[in-house]
This record gives structure tokens, C-alpha cells and sequence, in this order.
């Protein structure tokens, strides 16, 4: 693969935010995207216009994560208020508050029917909330890793969940296991593979590293960027032909899957580049950085 | 509408906002712009913003507050007119804030102003008045040869504080405060008042019982000063005032002499005056005349010149009095006295009035010059004696030399290095010269012994300088704080490793080096086996502060005894960095056990290359062994049991995969648990060593016993938990059949036994010991295999291909051997406790497998597995290697046990024998290793009648089993084991919440 397959060019900035952006999410197909950040607010964009179309508010703190369903219709969001919002896109209403995390809420995920909200907590727990019924009880409650749960990957049938303690810990609903993968280091965060046999795992050791989900091999690593203190994202490209991901001097790193050789890098921010997404089927790519910008990049 | 709207005229309309409003204020609003205007302003009515009539409070004025709702008094604001006569002068007021303020108002401002408490007495003003009272106490007490007034000459206050002086310099005089002064027009006026008074009010007063009073009264008059008298108000300090004679009566006359009440009355109200800490400016025509408020004369009215508070009281009380007027008599004129004549400052210098102090003197005083230094004088003393011990103390030790085989001569040697350390150099010759001919005394001159006795004698010197430095340590405290790494582990009470003394020796110019050379406790002794090889290597020569973390990091990990509990590492460093610096330990220490650095150290003193510095190339090279071993250990992949809520699979779209199971017991989960199931792996490690440590045979089998047992718990733990999963019968079957039959001969023991628990439990765990041994013989007979020395043997040489091989083939075993034999739990436990040593983590990951093998992937499970297993075999030969030198720790309680298994005498004796151990284990902290095993042989046992309780007790056991562990092993916990610990104690947690 060739540098010019990699999104350089940048294509629109879009503010907005006041203070750090801590995440940004591509919807399913790739048309709009979600931000959420330090000022409580998130946001919905249309990054290839570079138009900003609503701003969603009631967190109490901090938003750390935003996921939106399939079909566009809800939105979930965690932060540092210790709670999940459950979002009516259209309205900007907030449909149920999730309460139950002991600690701060790293990561939410929808799962497949949007009907489950997965969310990953500072309490060293993840917590399954139905969508469908009234309650707000968690209908699960995953507690077996042993340090703060950075990150958490839904796939159909399996939930897998990336945590400081440095295990990736699979929980396949379907066979009832839990597969523990121990990386030995503290894992910031996870990212499926588009083809879903790998996971990448971004480790506090500033490298990324990447799983066989069948049989937890390490198949490769990839180093050279700065991750030793922030929740920075990582992910593969649409064509899992690379792997990319944020810097915290501001930098974005590609990587060749399967040689590891850094294929570009560039600054993209003026700091930390805490979130990186990709679009689903085009080449292109937003970040989100703590100086406040997104940045939309294409090839 | 606004309250103070009421009285204004309105050009216009206010504009108001309609919602404001309401309906009473409408009311309110007519009422005023109707009938309010009109009336006279005693009859208005005050209304609050709401239209209701304002109230002021019960107290404070009720519905109308000032005066008709106004502010003030009657004159409220009016300026004051100005009325004079000829008589009747009028005093030019000068308006001030205290004449407007009221009563309380003016107390509150009175009591901001300052005033020195007794604890404060910057100018010694308190104290004086101390001396003073206690001084007219004295006077009223005793009689006086002069009797009057104190003389005041004598006493005088305590001390001029600095203050004083200073303020003196600046012109300011006793008795007067430091504010500006008044404009003295008031006061000017109140002085031609007085004067007036004077001329026709001196009969009067002559009237009265003196005289003395209207001669004083002449005699002020005369002296007085102009600007005197407004100062004098201004005093709000109190002075201290010497009373000369000023009055015209002889010497010691008395006028009080057949009036005495008089003078006690005087003197109790001056005291009380001076009690008061600010006084009232005492106006001086109050001091005159006593015509203060309430204390009037009779007959004298209420003059003109009176305040205005003297209107309300009561002038014409009966309980007149005329002290008052005498009791100014004494102080009035002193005070003239001092003012009068400022530049005498009598009181100050003591001179008595009437004298003054001498222009020249005779004496004259005497200075001398300061002694001549001479030259060569150096203005720093030398102490000779501990310095000197010093010097000698910085010469380079005597080797280490171990003590003669004969333990007589090592204690004369120790004796006489003792006694020549404490009395010198001297001894030591004179006792060789005794002794010469003494072959006993050979070591002194160069025979046996010598070189222990010349350590010896630098040990003691040292101890003994130490004693001596006491003194000199608390000066040198400024050069303490560069503290470096030797100086730091000296004050910890470290013996200095023979490298840092040859580093000193190197350097010994280093004054702060030779100061700082500390003594050593001999509490620390040197390690016996591997200090020689560690000591000799410095893996950090450069950082000898890192040096000296890292060799106390190797004496915890390779040896006992008491360390304290700030050794591990520099309190300042970080915690990352201390982690981090740790794995370097690691990693070198590993390096030094393989005996590289032994050669590498040698380069390094000849090359001087090869070190490990603090951020060099060596580093690089731990940290890439570091990852090499990572690399090895990561990622590991576990499996666990994990059951989704059912509501969860819903959600997915997913068939429950445990529909139609029991539900899971609800577990309790506290954060407790977590904390306390961290040190899980402890008692696993304590398992393998102990089979390590046994060479010997019985030792040996009675190990294996126990961990069978253990081995056996597991096994049936993993049943339990497989439960739920399909399982051969015929499995299940054997291994609770044999249960039944543990069962049997436990409860037809107990019925010939006590049938105390612990007791019950102990005989449980012999039966299963009897039973271990009846089983190896069967298995013997059977020809399996199961030979209980062989594992320990083969374990050493074995590499980690072979051992997987073995863990293999006890796979097979385990699997078939439960079908085969009737009570099988034991033997399939005897042939698995082969793993134990090897890898314990065979033992455990033989949980998941053996789920998979019944599942029936079994070719698959054992590849997962032998996998696994040989990658952790590299690790715990790190950690066995290591363990190896806590034998002597695992060696008494096992051979206890195997005193105990071999004994031979009746069951009870053993059951009473074990019961005792088990009521003494919470107290004995090392007796664990056996007890350990029959710990969690008694929970299983108890735990097969019951399962919950099994659960519970097991884990609760557990769990004081683990703080034991974890005060004893916590400080040499290699990273491995604690990360072996975290499995095990998310294995723990998943048991039991499964």
C-alpha cells in the first residue's frame, strides 16, 4: 500500500468545542459524525461540509464517548458524570439516564439490535443497559477485570472490553466464556478489525498491538507514536489495510498492517490527538484533538 | 413604591412595572399619594414596600422608629445653637463622630481602640501596674514608716520595653496616647470655665474637710501649662505617676489620720481607675471639682459646666460622697508635675524630684582593649579524639575474614579487639608484648587469626566512633541533607557492602565521606551463600545511589531477617520508577544468578565498559531481556466460565447457553474480596517450594500427600464448577463415590474420636493421608505409575519439552485413572501432583482443559496447554530459582509433618497433636506450609457434605491464609508472581462466584 491511499489532505476543521474533544465518531455510513468533549456537550457534524447540525446537552461533565445507532435514530454518551444518556438524535432529548457506574464511564456501545447499551467504567466493570425495557438496572454486570475498563468492542455475539489491568477480555454471549487475553500492558483502548478476526489494542507502552481474536496470538506491533498517559484511539482503515492512529505530540501515525512499518505520519493537531475514527467505506478519517479541533482528513 | 419616596415630591409619574404590583400596594400607593401627604409627620405611617406598616421591632423603636419616624432625637440633625453669657460660656464644640454615635456605638468604637493585654505587654505598662497594686496592697497591710502613698520611687515598672523607648525618642510621654491631638478648644474653653469657677467656689471647698484640695487646686492653676490640659485628656494609656510631695503638710503628716475611711475610699477608687485598660479622658474639671456625673456634691447643683449626661441621674443621692475630690488630690498635681516639666523625665531615670542628675561624674568607665590574636590562630576547633577514629576508619577495611574453627580463640580475638578499640592503641602493644610468648595471643602478631582479629578491630573502632560521632552527627546536619547513597543506607542501619568502602577508600579526600562514615548494627549479617557473588558484582556502578537499592533489593530477595520497611528504594522517587527500577533488579539479579556478571564484572574492572548504568547501552540490554521475557509471557491467553444474563442474550438475539441451568448462587462480592484474593498465588508458590526444598524421601511423600490434597481440592473445585457442562458420569460417580467412602471412615471415626470439629477435621485429613499411602501401594500393584519421588528428581534436569511430555501423559492419567479406581480423587490427585512441581500453572490450566476434554476436543485442549505451559515454565524457573533459598523456611514445618506422618504411636495422639497445630496456626506464621494443605483438605472435606459451606469456608480460609502470606512474602514478590497472583485471584473470584 502506498502513502497516497492514506487520508493526508484536510479537508475541513470543524470547531466548535471549547476545551478538549475526547471523542469522535463516524455514524454507521459514514455521512455524519459525533464529538463529545470536555465542555459536556456533543455534537453532531456533517464532516464533509464541515457544518455543524446540533449540539446535544445535559451531561454533568465531561463527555468521554459517543455512540450512535445504526439507524441513526439514537445516541448513547458516557462521561464523567458517572452516567449513560440515551439520546433521541432528532429531538436532542435525553430518552433514559443509565446510573450505576461506581466511577467515571469510559466507553458506551450500541450493540447490533440498538436494543443494548454496553458501557465500560472507571469501576473496573462492564455494564450491559437494555434499551428496550424501562429499567434501569444494568441487565449485566461484568466485573471480573481488575482495573478501569478503557475501551469496549461489541461485536454480535461478544463483548469485548479493554482495560488498564492490560487484559482484553472477550465475553462470548453465545458459548457463555470469558477469554481473557493479557497483554501485560495497560490497554487504552480496542478496535475491531473491519473483518472481525482482529483486535487492535492500543497499550500504554505507546504501542499497538495486534490480536488474533481466535487464538489471542500477538500478531503484530506497532510503535513509534507517544501514548503513555492519555486514552488515545486507534483503528484499522476501512480496507484493514492500515493501521492508524492518534500521537500525543499531535501527530497521526499510519501503519502498514502487516509489516508494521509506519507508513505516514503527520502533525495533525496541536496536541493530543485523543480520537481517531474511520470512515466506513471511503477513505477518510476525522480526529478529534484536546486543542479543541476535528479535523476531517481525505486522500 | 419605596419607603423613602414617602416624603419627596414627585415631578411626574414613576414609571412601574405593572406585574410588581399587587393589590396592598396599590392600596398602599393611593394611601400615599391621598391622605399621607398631608398629615403632619408624627402622624404618617411608615409602610414597607408590601403596603404593610413597617415595624422596627419591639426593642428598637416598634412601628415608628427615631423620632416620629424620623432619624435622631428630638434635635435630631439640627446643628447646635450657639448660646453664651457672661456666665455662662459657651464651649465651641467641635463635632466629632462620638457625638453622634450612640452609648453602645461609642463603646464598640471605644473597644477598637488599643489596648495591651497582659500577654502583650509591650510597654511594660501592665506589669508596672502590677508592682504597683501589689505594692499598695503591701502598704495597706503593714504599717509604714512613711505612711501615705506608696513611694512610688519604688516601684517601678518591671521594664522599659523597646517600644517605649522608641516612642520616647519620638517625643511621646507616658500616660498619653499615640493618636494625634485633639484641637484643644474645648478644652480651652473648660480651662477659663474652671478658672472662673475657681474664684468663688474656693470657699467652698475650703468648707470641706481640707484645704489642701483648693490649695492644690491654686497650686495647679499656677503651674499649669496651656497646651497641658487637652493632652491630659488624650491619655488613654494609663500612666504611672510618682507622687512628690507638692502639698504644703510636713513630712509624714497624715490628713487622713482621724478620717481613715477617707484614704481607704482614695485608694480603692484609684485602683479601680487604674483597672480600667482605656480610661475616659478624664476631663481635668472632673478632676478638679468631682463634679462627675452622679457624683456630685451636695450643695454644689448641677453647674453649667456639667455634660450633658449628668441630666438623667440622680444628682441628690443620698450616698454622696466627698472622696472624690480628694482623691485627685494626689494624682492632679503629679501629673502637672510631669507634664510641666517634660525634659526632666524624673520618673524615667529615677531620679527622685528635687534632684537632678549630674552634669559630670566622677566615675568614669574603665574599657579595655580586646586580648591580641595571635596569627596562627584558627578560629574553628578541632576535636582530635573522633576525628582521628575517623581518619583511621577511612582507611580501607580488612577484608571480611571468617571467625576461626576455634570458637575459644574467636572469642579471645573478639575480646581483645573490643578492649584495644576502647582503650587504644597502647593496649594492643602492651598486650603483645605480655603475651609473646602466649601462643594463644599468636593473631596479634601476624599468627592464626590475624586477619579476623585486624577486622574485628576495625568493626569495633567503627562501633565505637559511632558512639563518639553522636555529638559531632547533629553538627553536621547542614552537610547531612547532601546525603548521599552510603551515608543514606548507613542511617538505615546498613553494614556497608564492601563496595561502597573501597568507593570511599578511592576517595578518601571526600571530607563528607569520612564524616558520614557511619557504623553498622550488626544486625545484618552477611549473607551466608550468595552474598559473596552478589556483593562482588555491581551491576550499577555509576548510580551508586542505584547501586545501593539494588543491593538491598538483592538481600531481601535472597535473605531473611529484618529489613526495614523504607528500603525498597528512595522515597522520592516515583512509583513508575520505582516499578520500573525494579524489573531492572530483576532482570540483573537474573543475569547474576546465571553467573554472567561474575565474568562481566571482572571485564568491567579491567575494561571499565561493561556497566550498568542509569540510562546507557545496559540498560537498553535489560530492558530488552525485559522484553524478551514479555514478549514470551504476553499476550497469555485465559479461559473462563462467564454466564451472560439471560435478558443479555435476549438482547443479542442469542440462545441463553445456560438455559434451563440453575441460576448462579448470588455471590457476595465486596471490594474485600478483591483486595484480599491479590495474594492468592502465595500458597501455590509456598506448595512448589516446599516439594523443591524436600530432598528428603518421607519428607518428601508427606509433601506430596499434602498436595495431592491440594491438587484434590482443585480437581473437585474444577468438577464443581464444570458442573453445569456435560460430563462423563461414570467421572462424577468416581469422584464422589469416593467421597461417600471418605465419608464413611470420617464418620466411624468420629464416632470413636471427640467429636470436636477441629479434631474431626485432623483425623479427616489422616484418613486421607492413610488413604494416600494405601492408594500408592495399590496403584503400585496395579503397576501405574505412580512413583512419589520421581517428580523431584526428574524435575531439575527436565527441560521444558520432557516436563510437557509428563504433564502429558498425567493428562492421560487423570483422565482415566478416576474411571478405573474407586476412590479416585486421591490417586488422580497423586499422579496430577507431578504437574504441581513442575508448573503449577499446569495444575490450574488443567481446569479449562479438562472442560474442553470433556467436551471432547482433547487433542486441541492439550495442545492450548502444553503451549501455555511451556511458557510458563521459563518463568518459574526465574521463580523457583529464587525460592530455592527459602528452603531452611520451608523445612520446618515439612519436617514437622513428617515427624507427625511417620510417627507411629495411636491416631489420637496425632489427631490431639494436629488439632493443637491447627488451634496454634493463627499465631505461628511459618507452620503454614503443611498446614496449609490440611487447611484446605479440612475445608474440602467439610465441603462435600455441604457444598455452600464448603464455599464459604474455603474461601474464608483462604483468606486468612492470605494474610499470612502476604506480611511474610510482600517485599521479594517478583513481578511474575505477582502477576501469577492476579490470575489467581481473578480465578479465585471466578470460582467462587460460579
Amino acid at each position: 500500500m502506498s502513502e497516497s491511499e492514506v487520508p493526508r489532505k484536510e479537508a475541513n476543521v470543524l470547531k466548535g468545542h471549547e476545551g478538549a474533544v475526547l471523542a469522535a465518531r463516524f455514524n454507521s455510513d459514514g455521512n455524519y459524525c459525533l464529538s463529545c468533549g470536555k465542555d459536556r456537550t456533543i455534537r453532531l457534524w456533517n464532516p464533509h461540509r464541515g457544518i455543524h447540525i446540533k449540539t446535544y446537552k445535559s451531561h454533568a461533565r465531561e463527555v468521554r464517548d459517543v455512540h450512535v445507532t445504526p439507524d441513526n435514530s439514537k445516541l448513547c454518551s458516557c462521561g464523567g458524570d458517572r452516567q449513560i444518556f440515551y439520546w433521541d438524535v432528532s429531538t436532542g432529548r435525553v430518552i433514559r439516564k443509565f446510573r450505576g457506574h461506581d466511577g467515571e464511564v469510559n466507553a458506551v456501545k450500541f450493540n447490533e439490535y440498538s436494543s443494548v447499551v454496553v458501557s465500560a467504567g472507571y469501576d473496573q466493570s462492564l455494564r450491559a443497559w437494555d434499551c428496550r425495557s424501562h429499567s434501569t438496572e444494568p441487565i449485566q454486570i461484568i466485573d471480573s477485570f481488575s482495573d478501569s475498563v478503557m475501551s469496549v468492542c461489541l461485536t454480535k455475539s461478544e463483548i469485548i472490553g479493554g482495560s488498564v489491568d492490560g487484559t482484553v477480555r472477550t465475553f462470548d454471549i453465545r458459548i457463555g466464556r470469558e477469554i481473557s487475553d493479557d497483554l501485560g500492558q495497560p490497554v487504552n483502548c480496542i478496535s475491531m478489525s473491519n473483518d472481525g478476526n482482529c483486535i487492535l489494542a492500543s497499550c500504554l507502552d505507546s504501542t499497538l498491538r495486534l490480536l488474533d481474536r481466535t487464538s489471542g496470538e500477538l500478531l503484530q506491533e506497532y510503535k513509534g507514536h507517544t501514548c503513555k498517559s492519555y486514552k488515545l484511539d486507534c483503528c484499522l482503515t476501512n480496507t484493514d489495510a492500515h493501521v492508524t492512529g492518534g500521537s500525543e505530540d499531535g501527530f497521526i501515525y499510519f501503519w502498514d498492517l502487516v509489516d508494521a512499518s509506519v507508513v505516514s505520519s503527520f502533525r495533525a493537531h496541536s496536541s493530543v490527538v485523543t480520537s481517531v475514527s474511520y470512515h466506513p467505506k471511503d477513505s477518510c478519517m476525522i480526529t478529534a484533538s484536546v486543542d479543541g479541533t476535528i479535523r476531517v482528513w481525505k486522500t | 413604591m419605596d419607603l423613602d419616596e414617602d416624603d419627596f415630591v414627585f415631578f411626574g409619574t414613576p414609571i412601574e412595572r405593572e406585574e410588581e404590583i399587587t393589590s396592598r400596594k396599590k392600596k398602599a400607593v393611593a394611601e400615599a399619594s391621598g391622605q399621607l401627604r398631608t398629615l403632619p409627620v408624627w402622624k404618617q405611617e411608615v409602610t414597607d414596600e408590601e403596603g404593610r406598616r413597617r415595624f422596627h421591632g419591639a426593642f428598637t423603636g416598634g412601628f415608628s422608629a427615631g423620632y416620629y419616624n424620623t432619624v435622631g432625637s428630638k434635635e435630631g440633625w439640627t446643628p447646635q445653637k450657639f448660646v453664651s453669657s457672661r456666665k455662662n460660656r459657651a464651649e465651641v464644640k467641635q463635632q466629632n463622630i462620638l457625638n453622634f454615635l450612640d452609648e453602645d456605638e461609642r463603646a464598640d468604637l471605644e473597644g477598637q481602640s488599643l489596648g495591651t493585654s497582659m500577654q502583650f505587654d509591650t510597654f511594660g505598662f501592665t506589669a508596672a501596674e502590677l508592682a504597683r497594686k501589689q505594692a499598695e496592697k503591701e502598704q495597706q497591710q503593714r504599717p509604714s514608716a512613711i505612711p501615705g502613698p506608696v513611694p512610688d520611687e519604688l516601684v517601678l515598672p518591671a521594664t522599659e520595653s523597646i517600644g517605649v523607648k522608641l516612642l520616647l525618642k519620638m517625643g511621646w510621654r507616658h500616660g498619653h496616647s499615640i493618636k494625634d491631638s485633639r484641637p484643644s478648644s474645648l478644652y480651652d474653653a473648660r480651662r477659663e470655665a474652671r478658672k472662673a469657677f475657681l474664684a468663688f467656689s474656693s470657699d467652698d471647698a475650703k468648707a470641706q474637710l481640707t484645704e489642701s484640695e483648693s490649695v492644690q487646686g491654686n497650686l495647679e492653676s499656677i503651674t499649669e501649662q496651656p497646651t497641658n490640659d487637652d493632652v491630659q485628656s488624650y491619655q488613654s494609656t494609663p500612666v504611672y505617676v510618682r507622687n512628690p510631695k507638692q502639698d504644703l503638710h510636713g513630712l509624714g503628716f497624715d490628713p487622713y489620720k482621724h478620717a481613715p475611711e477617707f484614704r481607704e475610699k482614695k485608694r480603692s477608687r484609684m485602683s479601680g481607675k487604674r483597672e480600667m485598660g482605656s480610661r475616659k479622658a478624664y476631663s481635668t474639671k472632673d478632676n478638679l471639682f468631682g463634679f462627675k456625673s452622679g457624683n456630685v456634691a451636695p450643695g454644689f447643683g448641677i453647674g453649667a459646666l456639667e455634660e450633658f449626661d449628668a441630666e438623667d441621674e440622680d444628682v441628690y443621692a443620698a450616698d454622696f460622697d466627698f472622696v472624690d475630690t480628694y482623691v485627685q488630690e494626689v494624682e492632679e498635681p503629679s501629673r502637672l508635675m510631669t507634664d510641666s516639666k517634660p525634659k526632666l523625665l524624673a520618673k524615667e531615670t529615677g531620679v527622685l524630684p528635687g534632684f537632678r542628675v549630674a552634669s559630670n561624674s566622677d566615675y568614669q568607665l574603665e574599657r579595655f582593649d580586646p586580648p591580641v590574636i595571635p596569627k596562627d590562630f584558627v578560629p574553628c576547633h578541632k576535636f582530635p579524639g573522633p576525628l582521628e577514629t575517623n581518619y583511621r576508619l577511612a582507611d580501607p577495611p580488612p577484608p571480611e575474614v571468617p571467625p576461626p574453627e576455634d570458637n575459644n580463640l574467636k572469642l579471645l580475638i573478639e575480646g581483645v579487639a573490643t578492649l584495644v578499640a576502647r582503650c587504644g592503641k597502647l593496649y594492643e602493644d602492651l598486650s603483645k608484648e605480655k603475651n609473646q610468648s602466649n601462643p594463644l595471643f599468636n593473631f596479634l602478631t601476624g599468627g592464626n587469626g590475624y586477619d579476623y582479629y585486624t577486622r574485628k578491630l576495625w568493626e569495633e573502632r567503627q562501633k565505637r566512633a559511632d558512639q563518639s560521632k553522636q555529638q559531632v552527627d547533629v553538627k553536621l546536619s547542614s552537610s547531612m541533607r547532601k546525603m548521599t547513597a552510603e551515608s543514606r543506607g548507613k542511617i538505615l542501619g546498613e553494614r556497608p557492602l564492601e563496595r561502597s568502602i573501597k568507593d570511599l577508600s578511592s576517595s578518601v579526600a571526600s571530607a563528607e565521606g569520612i564524616q558520614l562514615q557511619f557504623n553498622l548494627s550488626d544486625t545484618f549479617t552477611e549473607p551466608a551463600s550468595s552474598s559473596g557473588l552478589h556483593e562482588a558484582v555491581k551491576p550499577f556502578k555509576d548510580d551508586p545511589a542505584k547501586q545501593e537499592r539494588f543491593e538491598r533489593f538483592l538481600k531481601e530477595k535472597y535473605q531473611g531477617g529484618l529489613r526495614s520497611t523504607t528500603s525498597s528504594g528512595s522515597s522520592n522517587m516515583s512509583e513508575a520508577s520505582r516499578a520500573r527500577e525494579r524489573l531492572d533488579f530483576e532482570a540483573a539479579a537474573e543475569a547474576i544468578q546465571k553467573g554472567q556478571w561474575g565474568k562481566e564484572s571482572k571485564h568491567s574492572s579491567a575494561t571499565g565498559g561493561m556497566q550498568f548504568t542509569s540510562g546507557g547501552v545496559e540498560q537498553a540490554k535489560v530492558t530488552e531481556a525485559e522484553d524478551l521475557i514479555t514478549k514470551k509471557m504476553f499476550p497469555k491467553r485465559e479461559e473462563y466460565q462467564w454466564r451472560p444474563a439471560p435478558v443479555l442474550c435476549k438482547r443479542f438475539d442469542l440462545i441463553d447457553p445456560y438455559m434451563g441451568k440453575p441460576a448462579p448462587p448470588p455471590r457476595m462480592r465486596s471490594k474485600i474480596d478483591t483486595l484480599i484474593f491479590t495474594s492468592d498465588s502465595a500458597k501455590e508458590t509456598k506448595v512448589e517450594e516446599t516439594i523443591i526444598a524436600n530432598r528428603d524421601f518421607s519428607m518428601l511423600q508427606s509433601d506430596v500427600q499434602g498436595i495431592s490434597q491440594d491438587v484434590a481440592i482443585k480437581e473437585n473445585e474444577v468438577e464443581v464448577e464444570v458442573e453445569n457442562v456435560e460430563r462423563p458420569v461414570d467421572l462424577y460417580k468416581a469422584i464422589f463415590s469416593d467421597d461417600s467412602d471418605d465419608e464413611g471412615e470420617t464418620t466411624s471415626l468420629k464416632k470413636v474420636e471427640n467429636p470436636e470439629k477441629k479434631i474431626e477435621a485432623a483425623t479427616t485429613t489422616l484418613n486421607r493421608l492413610i488413604a494416600g499411602d494405601f492408594l500408592e501401594s495399590l496403584g503400585k500393584e496395579l503397576g501405574l505409575e505412580v512413583p512419589p519421588d520421581l517428580p523431584q528428581s526428574t524435575y531439575m534436569a527436565k527441560t521444558p519439552a520432557s516436563q510437557k511430555e509428563a504433564a502429558n501423559t498425567n493428562v492421560g492419567d487423570s483422565n482415566i485413572l478416576p474411571v478405573k479406581n474407586g476412590p479416585s480423587s486421591t490417586v488422580f490427585s497423586e499422579t496430577l501432583n507431578r504437574e504441581v512441581p513442575h508448573n503449577r500453572k499446569i495444575a490450574m490450566e488443567g481446569r479449562p482443559e479438562k472442560n474442553e476434554v470433556l467436551h471432547g476436543k482433547l487433542a486441541k485442549s492439550v495442545g492450548i496447554y502444553m503451549e501455555t505451559g511451556s511458557t510458563e515454565n521459563n518463568l518459574d524457573k526465574v521463580d523457583l530459582e529464587k525460592r530455592v533459598h527459602e528452603d531452611s523456611k520451608a523445612k520446618t514445618p515439612s519436617s514437622r509433618y513428617k515427624n507427625w506422618n511417620s510417627n507411629s504411636s495411636s491416631e489420637d495422639e496425632r489427631s490431639r497433636k494436629q488439632s493443637r497445630r491447627h488451634r496454634h496456626r493463627s499465631g505461628d506464621s511459618d507452620s503454614d506450609s503443611s498446614s496449609d494443605h490440611r487447611d484446605r483438605y479440612r475445608s474440602r472435606s467439610k465441603g462435600r457434605k455441604k457444598e455452600s459451606s464448603r464455599e464459604k469456608s474455603g474461601s474464608s480460609r483462604r483468606h486468612s491464609k492470605h494474610h499470612k502470606h502476604r506480611s511474610r512474602d510482600s517485599p521479594g514478590r517478583s513481578r511474575y508472581d505477582s502477576d501469577r497472583e492476579h490470575r489467581e485471584a481473578k480465578r479465585e473470584k471466578r470460582k467462587k462466584r460460579d
